[in-house]
Order: structure tokens, then sequence, then C-alpha cells
């Protein structure tokens, strides 16, 4: 059974449609206007939404917008000659079916038989707050609160969160929240080469340097009334950021090459991995840029101090993958302890990456997914490991200590097998781990 | 006189998929509920959009739009 709704201007059509799609099994929402439409999507979540293209009050288009992305609501328009079609394919991409006027019971029944199988399987229960979040856990609560207030004003917005905790995703819901008329443009300060950094953000003219064949618009001019997303903020070159400042200072983009200046406006949401401390004392970023960019900081907490939102996160993900490869797969309560359990040092990232892995792997029979024996991440040990090893200012005992460890740890606490590698007597070895305080070792 | 156009097969292509809707919900309540009452006024409906549709030809028969109808390539479109 799906839950309908039924978006149409012509009332004796909508009540006859409404009564056959009762008639078949579904349940069905009647709107006559966009506004009506508008509403009920706030509140209800449909697994079909059937639109008439013009309404009194504006296009049906405009309903794909309000909608949450990304949504499994399957989208059908009305409409009355199939041209229309291509047009909408264009814009909205090939996701969306077509009901061609005059519109009989095969031209319906199609409609949900095509996708039933898939839908009974992938349609997914789990909250989205501001159309990407899950999570119901206090973190999450506190920071959706965060999120909602930030979003009725203007002010820069810094986030801060381990890698991997999805702040991409904030930025996000930050731009859904704010309901400004611009765009939502993302750009990774870590990714451009320093010499082409200036007019990725703030564009250039043509013949402005050797190689600009054409205008650029940049980065600030394309979030122009929207929100501008700036990853990996402290990745900026020092040297270049006073050009950033300025730009945040006086809302004016100069395009390289260009002798006048183009007003902006729109909110800046940074992102860095770092901590506030790390910035201040390594010097990643100047301290006024910083107060500009982080006029509202928001800390996202890391995966497992919200280990009660795991559960809700894989089924979300599984949602996805059951859509994206048609499947039907779920997951035992075995595995799913076993996902609550782990630490998750690369966030949410890695857990959907173990989510997709264990999908490839799942039990075609059992219709489970098989996670691995080992859950730990190459990259969660390397960041381990880099904590050890010689640095200086750590003492001779510091540097032994930390060998000793390390080889007892390779070697699963086999001291005979330590030892010999270390070139060190059994004897010394236990002497030195009484020294440490961990015989037990 | 485009606009016109369209609005002519916009007012009958409203009411055509009005009977077809009607047609197959008339014909799905005698095969499921047989409520022969129900299944009476959604053929008033139908008779009723039939006459809607006959008015918008009516209108069209006497006016100009026809020979820009009859011009038109489209001319055969409902």
């Amino acid at each position: 059974m799906a839950d309908v709704l039924l978006v149409d201007d012509d009332k004796r059509f909508l009540d006859a449609t409404v009564q056959l799609l009762g008639l078949l099994g579904h349940s069905v929402t009647a709107a006559d206007s966009v506004a009506q439409a508008r509403e009920l999507i706030s509140k209800n979540v449909y697994t079909h939404m059937i639109l008439d293209l013009i309404l009194p009050d504006g296009s049906g288009l405009h309903l794909l917008e309000a909608l949450p992305t990304p949504n499994t609501t399957k989208i059908t328009l009305i409409t009355g000659h199939p041209s229309v079609k291509s047009i909408v394919k264009n814009l909205y991409g090939s996701n969306i079916g077509y009901l061609i006027k005059p519109i009989d019971l095969q031209q319906l029944e199609s409609l949900f038989e095509e996708k039933k199988l898939a839908f009974a399987k992938s349609e997914s229960s789990i909250k989205l707050h501001f159309g990407y979040l899950v999570g119901e856990s206090a973190p999450m609560r506190h920071l959706y609160e965060m999120i909602e207030r930030v979003a009725a004003t203007k002010a820069n917005v810094m986030l801060l969160g381990e890698s991997g905790v999805g702040k991409e995703m904030v930025a996000a819901a930050i731009h859904y929240a704010s309901q400004v008329e611009g765009d939502y443009v993302a750009a990774n300060c870590g990714a451009f080469s320093r010499e082409l950094i200036n007019s990725e953000l703030f564009g250039h003219e043509k013949g402005a340097f050797t190689g600009a064949t054409h205008r650029k618009i940049g980065v600030f001019e394309q979030a122009n009334k929207g929100t501008l997303f700036l990853d990996e903020i402290t990745e900026m070159p020092i040297d270049l950021q006073p050009n950033l400042l300025r730009v945040l200072e006086t809302q004016k983009v100069t395009r390289l090459g260009a002798t006048t200046s183009v007003d902006i406006e729109g909110r800046v949401v940074s992102a860095t991995n770092r901590t506030e401390q790390d910035m201040a004392v390594q010097g990643c970023l100047r301290e006024d840029l910083y107060f500009r960019l982080a006029v509202f900081p928001i800390h996202i907490p890391p995966l497992r101090a919200r280990k009660e939102d795991i559960p809700l996160l894989v089924q979300h993900f599984l949602a996805g993958f059951n859509q994206e490869y048609n499947g039907a797969i779920g997951i035992n309560d075995e595995s799913m302890k076993r996902l609550i359990d782990y630490d998750w040092p690369g966030n949410v990232r890695e857990l959907r990456h173990a989510i997709h892995r264990a999908y490839i792997m799942a039990d075609q029979q059992q219709k489970v997914l098989v996670l691995p024996e080992n859950l730990t991440s190459p990259f969660s040990k390397v960041a381990h490991q880099s904590q050890a090893g010689i640095r200086v200012g750590k003492t001779v005992e510091e540097v032994e200590r930390e060998l000793i460890e390390s080889t007892l740890e390779h070697f699963d606490g086999d001291k005979k097998q330590a030892a010999d590698i270390l070139g060190i007597s059994l004897k010394t070895l236990y002497n030195r781990l009484n020294s440490y305080g961990n015989v037990e070792l | 006189m485009d606009g016109e156009k369209n609005r002519f097969v916009h007012d009958l292509r409203n009411p055509l998929n009005t009977i077809s809707i009607n047609a197959e919900l008339g014909k799905l309540t005698l095969e499921r509920t047989g409520d022969i009452r129900k299944a009476i006024s959604i053929f008033e409906t139908i008779l009723t959009e039939c006459q809607q549709c006959s008015q918008v030809l009516e209108t069209l028969h006497n006016t100009r739009f026809t020979r820009a109808l009859d011009s038109s390539s489209e001319g055969g479109e409902t």
C-alpha cells in the first residue's frame, strides 16, 4: 500500500482519482493548491506524489524543491502532452514518472507496480532533520537547536569536528534551514592549488593571467544570497588568508583582473577538523579571520559520543543501498551489536563505508549484512601509530617504553618473541615491564 | 492565436481526463463493490463532462478560431 499525495486543482478529477486509488488499496491525501500541498509535505512523508504541472497558485514543480533531499518520494507529473517529459527531465533528472491525460487505470496501476518491490524494501522510516541529518540522540538534538537558531540569523558559522562526522551535511542542513534564495556552493580549500585559490574563490576576468581564456565566476559570487561552504579552511595558505578576510569585511568581491567589485551577501560556513586550540597553537588560521568566520562555532559530535544513533544511521544507509541496488538486505541483532560496540574513529563516514562493504558481502540467502571479522579501518591504525615514534621533546625512557609496548602488542603479548626481536633478554624485558607497573602485560 | 489554441486543447483535455478516470472508477466500483447507486452517480459525472466537451466544441464552431485551427499544422490534435 502506498501513501499518496495527489495535487490537482480539477476537483472532479481529484475526487474520482482519490476514490479510484482508494479502491486499489492506497491511502490518498488530496490537495488542490501548491500552498496546501507544501504544508502537507512539511508534516507528512509520502511514498508517492502525483502532481499537476499547473496549479492556480503556481507550478507543481515548486513542490519538488520543497521536498527534503535526499528523499524516496516517487514523483509523478500529470501532463497533457508527452513533450513536457523532456523539458522536465532536463530540469529535474529522469527519476520522475508521468501520467499522460486522459489517464486510465492501466497508467495509474503501472505507477505503483513498477516500484512496488523496491519500495517495500527501501522505504526508510528514518527521519531526516533539515533534509540531511540522521539521529535522535541528545548531542544531535542540541546540534539541531543550534542549526535552527543560526538559520534565523546571517551569522557566519564555523563547523568543528573530527574527520567523517558529516560537516558538509551540516553545512547543507544550515542552508536548507535558512531558506535563502541563493544557492549552496561547496568548495574545499585544501583541494585548490596555491596558484589557483584566489581565482577559484573570487573569479577572474578573461586575460587576467596566462591561461585565463574566459571569465570565471568565483565561488563567492556563485553563492551570492546563498550559502558558501569552505571546507578545510585551515588548509588555506596563511599568506593568502588576508584576501579572504577582506572579502568578508567589505562584502565585495573583485575578480582577478577586474577594475570594479561586485557586492555579495550570504552566509559563509567554514569547516575544519582541527580543534580551536590546535588552530591557535599551530597558527594555521589568522586570528582576525577566525573571528570573522566563527561568529557562531558549532561542534559536531563524534559518532562514539552518540552511539544510540548508530541503529538509525545503519537503517538509513541500508535503505539507501537497498534502493540503489534494488535489494532487500537487512541486519541481524548480532551484527548491529558489533556496530554499536565499535568505536568508529572515522565516524559516520567510516560507518557508511563499513555498511557498504558489508552490503556487498551480504548473505543473499539470509538477506543479511555480513560484517568483516575485524571492523578496524586501516586508517584508524595509522592515526594511532603516528602518535608513537620519535619526536623532539620525548625522553629516551618514553621512546623505549613505546617501543617495548608496541612490540609486545604486535606479538599478542608473547614476551619471548618480543625480547628476541628487541635484542634484549627476557629478564630485562620483565624488569622494564615491572618498572612501568604493568606486569600483567 | 497560439494561446487560444492551447486553451481550447486544455479545455477539452481536462473533461476527457475526468471522463476517463470516472469510467475506470465506475468499472472498478461495480467489479469490487457492486454499489449500483455509486455507479449511477459516477455515470452522471461522466455525462456532465461529456456535455462540457460538447459545449467547448460548440463555442469553437462559433468563433473565427476554427479557421486558425484549420490552417495550423497541428489542427488535428485533441
